[in-house]
């Protein structure tokens, strides 16, 4: 005989939590259909098992605790993992940002590279740039899109991501081409693109606090064009493809140094190989923070890495803000690094 | 003013021709961060560049509404007019990450 039990259901951030939940208490062979409503914090479960509710709760609470989530037959106030797994996160992630900063403090990455620019040269400056202060902007708004896709989507669905790696390749070679071909007859507009990077660390800073889950209703609201702005990007062809491109325009002394070397190449070929051995070179550190953002996305440690995410996304998010500021100058500057 | 003024150095400065010379080493950021030099006399700025490709190769002067990507190994030389005490120099790099002061007394 199925009874139909109600439970309160706690931990629950994300619309993929409604599917994790579920999926993990269908396993179980005495449940017969699970159904989480998010918004109420409830699962129902229908049962054939002959146990009582406290029982069931404490069966089906071993099974979820581990990703994060309280059952309980009380409505529980105060959740207490999520918390643990903050703690967990802000050193996690803290230690990342400090590794960070000190790698750019080093000096290591203070290299020079003598004589002509070639295809060679672009690629080890790629590989360079994508470790460098770029990686505060370009990587943090990477790894901030890919964390916030794989936590909304559950399925693990890798198509935007090759599509925004393709569009940064592609969209680099053609406008690097397109650079060469004008010549030295534009400049490259300061402004523009240290609006585009504030944009990019106000998108981070929103993102790093949503993945955090730290504001009362455990997510922060994102205005609904901003939200439709992600589903797009999560789900159709063009829009992955149009935020790689525009990559290009964000601000990187790297990046920017490069176009000025198409320009004055002067010519659609050698701007194109220059650009695209520039983003080749990029993308061995790119393409990991945002494949490796959706393997960690679908582990156990998922709830950590979200939350080590969104620390992270957050520190560069408000240093490329107030930088991007300084850059204008708006504010002084408060950092050299 | 005091704090800060005590690392400032002044070995970067010449006077040659009676124009003043502020020597700044961009690459990984600029070197020497702060500098002090002279004010009431006409003076340039040489930005060096050796194989420099990153953020530091961006430069942006806000007081004189200066904005250029330097060439990746060569000598710029950048005419700020006559310097007035207490208005020191600020350079930034286009991200914003590196940045530099010259102080005139």
């Amino acid at each position: 005989m199925l009874t139909t039990y109600t439970f309160h259901v706690s931990g629950t951030h994300c619309a993929a939590c409604r599917i994790l939940i579920e999926d993990i208490l269908k396993e179980q062979d005495f449940v017969k259909s699970a159904k989480v409503d998010l918004k109420k914090e409830i699962v129902q479960i229908e049962t054939d098992s002959g146990k009582d509710q406290g029982e069931l709760a404490q069966v089906l609470n071993e099974k979820i605790k581990q990703n994060g989530y309280i059952l309980s037959v009380e409505k529980k106030i105060q959740e207490n993992t999520q918390d643990n797994v903050i703690w967990h996160a802000i050193p996690i992630g803290l230690v990342f940002l400090i590794l960070f900063f000190l790698l750019q403090k080093s000096g290591i990455l203070n290299f020079s590279i003598g004589g002509k620019t070639t295809p060679t040269t672009s690629f080890i400056i790629g590989l360079i740039a994508s470790v460098s202060s770029c990686l505060v902007v370009v990587g943090g708004l990477i790894l901030s899109l890919s964390a916030k896709i794989a936590e909304d989507d559950r399925e693990l669905n890798k198509k935007p991501f090759f599509l925004f790696h393709l569009g940064r390749l592609l969209g680099f070679a053609f406008l690097g081409g397109i650079l060469g071909l004008i010549g030295g007859a534009i400049g490259i507009n300061f402004v523009f693109s240290a609006i585009l990077g504030i944009i990019a660390s106000l998108i981070m800073i929103l993102l790093g606090i949503n993945l955090l889950g730290i504001l009362k209703k455990n997510t922060l609201t994102l205005p609904s064009h901003i939200f439709s702005f992600f589903r797009k990007v999560e789900h159709t062809t063009l829009a992955p493809i149009v935020v790689g491109v525009g990559t290009f325009f964000l601000p990187c002394g790297f990046t920017q140094s490069m176009q000025v070397v198409a320009l004055s190449s002067e010519s659609f070929t050698s701007g194109f190989l220059t650009m695209f051995a520039f983003a080749l070179g990029t993308l061995p550190v790119l393409a990991f923070l945002s494949f490796g953002s959706i393997s960690f996305a679908h582990s156990k440690y998922a709830p950590l890495f979200f939350k080590s995410a969104g620390v992270i996304v957050l520190g560069l998010g408000v240093f490329a803000l107030l930088a991007g500021l300084a850059g204008l100058g708006i504010i002084d500057p408060l950092f050299n690094i | 003013m005091g704090g800060s003024n005590d690392e400032a150095t002044r070995n970067n400065v010449g006077i040659k021709n009676g124009i003043q010379y502020v020597t700044i080493n961009a690459g990984g950021g600029y070197y020497p961060n702060l500098s002090s030099a002279q004010a009431g006399i006409p003076t340039k700025l040489i930005v060096k560049t050796r194989g420099v490709y990153d953020c530091s190769s961006a430069l942006f002067i806000p007081s004189i509404n200066y904005q250029n990507i330097l060439p990746q190994t060569g000598d710029t030389e950048i005419d700020i007019g006559i310097p007035q005490i207490g208005e020191p120099l600020r350079g930034i790099c286009g991200m914003g990450m590196y940045n530099f002061a010259v102080n005139f007394d």
